[in-house]
């Protein structure tokens, strides 16, 4: 008795409290050891599959906007469940701005996704950030798709950054109880908002992109990015399309907007009767306007059709994967692909359109799929600028900053011509 | 909250990549070493006590350096060890802070504040390298008078609140200092206006989080009348000690810093919470929790309503052949004498009564502290001693005179004197 008491006196006094940091220890290193035993051998485990989805700056990404997107992975999720009952799907959405930076910091925990759905631009640029696999596939395979599609995705080395998932289209939505017909043409536009119709364009240089092919600017502007001189001729079309955007931005019904889903709003609200607007925004919009929604493709001007950016999604392979779950993030973006789902996913939404060519869109029995099929035709003078520039070429800021300051009158269409040429040819 | 807990469950299957396991090894290791050698009073490679968590951070820092040279992934064994770096350096700040700060508050800062705080952004720095941060606050956890609460929702209301509470002391208290300054008010008034802006800010802040969360105002008119019924069924007694507070706070007779008498001893009240007051005895250096309506139900003496002023007493026999008059002067004299005992209103000595075996007199005297009482007490008491016997004054013993009794009382006779 009275050693054990002179033993416990003889000792330093120990504390009992646990700290946070031995907490936290003890705990991951039970994890651990229930991830690399037990856990390995029970039969019924799922299997997770993380997936992160890149959101574009005009996607409002609230509750709503998460489940539509939670809806429609659900969708693709549930279909391929059918031949791997054991994958679950963990879903994380980033937006683009920070879609680089995040993942190299998840990258470097080896924390990264399994799969991306993200646009094809951003897929090449990941890639080249080292933070995608390139896409193991076969002629056979890639022969699903379009040339021009694939071309987007190639990289300088001939890897494809991506699959091909679906095309989100631009188009330009209607209050058909406020306007019963559409405007056609750009200057039936400017007619229609002199009608006393409320009528929005937006700010981002990439969503009034459209109105560059109305006005035939695009050959120019592709010259430029090239890094050459465009031709006299060229430079005028660039000018008359920058002077329609300044002529628009003085009309008194016409307002440009920096946030589209503000502008969203007002048009499902009755403050604006015609907008331009992306597909993916069709759900939305439907279930606040109901049968008032109107989708016609974008009108069309003097210079030819109009050239809207739509976006191709698409998968690509995050490199942080083990083996076994890049296999099963590989057969997931090909099921995807899948003629039968492609379809499926097409008629359901009504809000993207297929990648794979052997699809057939039930376009005559639906306005909303003709105007998108139409919206898809028309981006295709788009699609090669669009291969030319990578979202982060500093080009792209310039540009914006072009169009920023002559819809608010500080540059005249002339100036903004020769800066834009300027920036476009010179700017590294 | 089900679609929470799912998410939670889907991060461990990252647990399946051997990378991540690798790197929560490299980062437990050194943690559980650290921990082995505590425990067992090891001291590896003879490195002092002091010195045991910088090695064990070092040899983490020196597993990321391997695993980068390596060209494999170091973020998470990085980031761990930063968030053990943090907490270590919590440690540090502890004597930093008592350099300027008093201890008490220091520890209230460091587990209220900095703690909380820093565990809070290392739980939300874990989750955004596996998740999305923004996904996870638009979790619906349920509906609250018609509006749909995300996760997001809360937690910023709950971090709000939780500042709010915490983080409102220090302004309140310069506030309350600035006005004392300004304006002269007492010290029981400072700490009492300090309070009221405390009790005013949560308020605000409560009404500023629900607004925030988009609750309809007539709905939390609505909620707070079914409350109010319930408060009065309820919790009635914790309603009746938050309104009493209040009440005690406006009213002035039980703030802060106040002399109350309880069970016949002089207490300081030092908080005046929302349920109870709490009150320092001298005497044995005890806390008293006491809920606030007993103060609103009960008589309580009080020495600092008016003034902070005491008269105290003490009482002294002198032996009956002295005379009373030298007495008196003699007791008065002293008191003047020591340095607590106030001139002015000036001590007063009185024949209280006369005893068995002396004259009973009072010493009575003016102290500006009440809770130093006891001490002044001896004091005077000790002066009294000196200056009876630097006079010849005779504080005497009772003195009882035994003698046998015999049986019976008739033949009892004078006492001889001997036992």
């Amino acid at each position: 008795m009275m050693g054990s008491q002179l033993d416990t006196m003889s000792r330093p006094p120990v504390h009992h409290c646990v700290s946070p940091a031995s907490l936290f220890a003890s705990l991951l290193g039970l994890l651990g050891c229930l991830a690399l035993t037990g856990c390995r051998q029970l039969p019924a485990l799922p299997r997770v599959l993380f997936v992160s989805v890149g959101t574009n700056a005009d996607q409002k990404i609230d509750a709503n906007g998460l489940s539509e997107l939670k809806a429609d992975m659900a969708f693709l999720a549930n279909g391929f469940r059918r031949i791997d009952p054991k994958t679950v799907f963990q879903l994380s959405l980033y937006s683009d701005d920070d879609l680089l930076p995040v993942m190299q910091r998840r990258n470097r925990a080896a924390l990264g996704p399994d799969l991306f759905l993200i646009n094809g631009d951003t897929s090449r640029l990941l890639l080249k950030a080292g933070l995608v696999q390139a896409f193991p596939t076969t002629r056979e395979e890639l022969n699903r798709f379009t040339p021009a599609t694939v071309h987007r995705l190639r990289t300088a080395q001939g890897q494809l950054a991506g699959l091909p998932a679906y095309l989100q289209t631009q188009l330009a939505c209607f209050n058909s109880r406020r306007l019963p017909t559409p405007p056609g043409t750009l200057n039936q536009l400017l007619a229609v908002s002199a009608a006393g119709h409320q009528v929005g364009l937006s700010l981002r240089a990439a969503d009034v992109f459209w109105t560059a092919g109305s006005q035939g600017a695009i050959p120019g502007l592709e010259q430029a990015i090239r890094r050459q001189q465009p031709t006299a001729a060229q430079l005028k079309t660039i000018e008359g399309w920058l002077a329609w955007l300044q002529d628009a931005s003085n009309q008194h019904r016409v307002t440009f907007y920096a946030d589209q889903a503000m502008a969203e709003q007002q048009l499902a609200r009755g403050q604006l009767d015609w907008l331009p607007c992306r597909s993916t925004s069709l759900v939305r919009l439907r279930r606040k306007m109901g049968a008032a929604l109107g989708v016609t493709p974008l009108p069309r001007g003097d210079g030819g059709e109009a050239s809207p950016m739509n976006r191709l999604r698409v998968w690509a392979l995050g490199s942080n994967s083990d083996a076994l779950a890049r296999e099963r993030a590989i057969r997931f973006a090909r099921f995807s692909t899948n003629p039968l789902i492609q379809r499926e996913l097409t008629v359901s939404t009504q809000a993207v359109l297929p990648t794979n060519r052997f699809v057939e869109v039930p376009e005559l029995s639906s306005t909303v799929l003709a105007a998108m099929v139409r919206a898809s035709v028309q981006g295709e003078q788009a699609a090669r600028l669009i291969s030319l520039l990578e979202i982060n070429d500093p080009r792209v800021a310039s540009a914006q900053y072009v169009i920023t300051e002559l819809v608010f009158g500080q540059l005249t269409p002339k100036a903004a011509t020769r800066l834009l040429i300027n920036d476009l040819i010179n700017k590294p | 909250m089900i679609q929470l807990l799912l998410e939670i469950l889907g991060w461990l299957g990252y647990l399946e990549r051997p990378l991540v396991l690798l790197q929560l090894v490299l980062a437990i290791g050194p943690m559980l070493l650290l921990r082995w050698a505590r425990r067992q009073h090891r001291r590896p490679f003879g490195i002092p006590e002091g010195l045991l968590t910088p090695a064990a951070l070092a040899l983490l820092a020196l597993c990321c350096l391997l695993l980068a040279a390596l060209r494999l992934p170091y973020g998470l064994t990085s980031l761990l060890g930063g968030l053990w770096l943090g907490w270590y350096g919590l440690k540090l700040l502890h004597p930093v802070l008592l350099l300027g700060i008093p201890a008490d508050q220091v520890h209230r800062l460091e587990s209220r504040l900095l703690r909380p705080m820093f565990l809070v952004i290392a739980a939300l720095a874990l989750m955004a390298r596996v998740d999305s941060l923004h996904d996870l606050s638009l979790i619906p956890v349920g509906d609250v008078l018609d509006v749909t609460l995300n996760i997001g929702d809360l937690f910023n209301a709950i971090l709000a609140l939780y500042l709010v509470l915490v983080a409102c002391g220090p302004p309140a208290a310069g506030l309350a200092w600035l006005m004392h300054q300004a304006l002269g008010i007492s010290e029981g008034s400072r700490k009492a206006i300090e309070l009221i802006l405390r009790y005013l800010v949560v308020g605000i802040g409560l009404v500023a989080v629900g607004i925030h969360l988009g609750l309809n105002p007539t709905a939390l008119i609505a909620v707070a009348g079914g409350l109010s019924v319930g408060l009065g069924f309820g919790i009635r007694e914790v309603f009746s000690n938050f309104i009493s507070g209040l009440w005690l706070l406006f009213e002035g007779s039980v703030r802060p810093g106040e002399v109350l008498m309880i069970d016949g001893e002089p207490c300081e009240v030092r908080r005046l919470g929302l349920r109870a007051t709490l009150l320092w005895r001298d005497r044995d250096n005890a806390e008293l929790l006491i809920p606030n309506q007993t103060f609103f139900t009960q008589s309580t003496t009080t020495y600092t309503a008016s003034d902070r002023l005491r008269r105290s007493q003490v009482t002294v026999g002198a032996a009956y052949h002295h005379d009373p008059e030298t007495v008196l002067a003699l007791l008065e004299a002293t008191a003047l004498q020591v340095p607590r005992v106030l001139h002015e209103p000036a001590p007063k000595a009185l024949l209280i009564s006369y005893g068995d075996s002396a004259i009973q007199y009072a010493l009575r005297f003016w102290i500006t502290n009440p809770m130093n009482n006891i001490g002044i007490c001896s004091e005077v008491n000790q002066a009294i001693w000196r200056a009876f016997g630097q006079q010849g004054i005779e504080i005497p013993f009772p003195q009882q005179v035994q003698y046998s009794m015999v049986w019976p009382p008739e033949q009892h006779q004078t006492n001889t004197g001997t036992p």
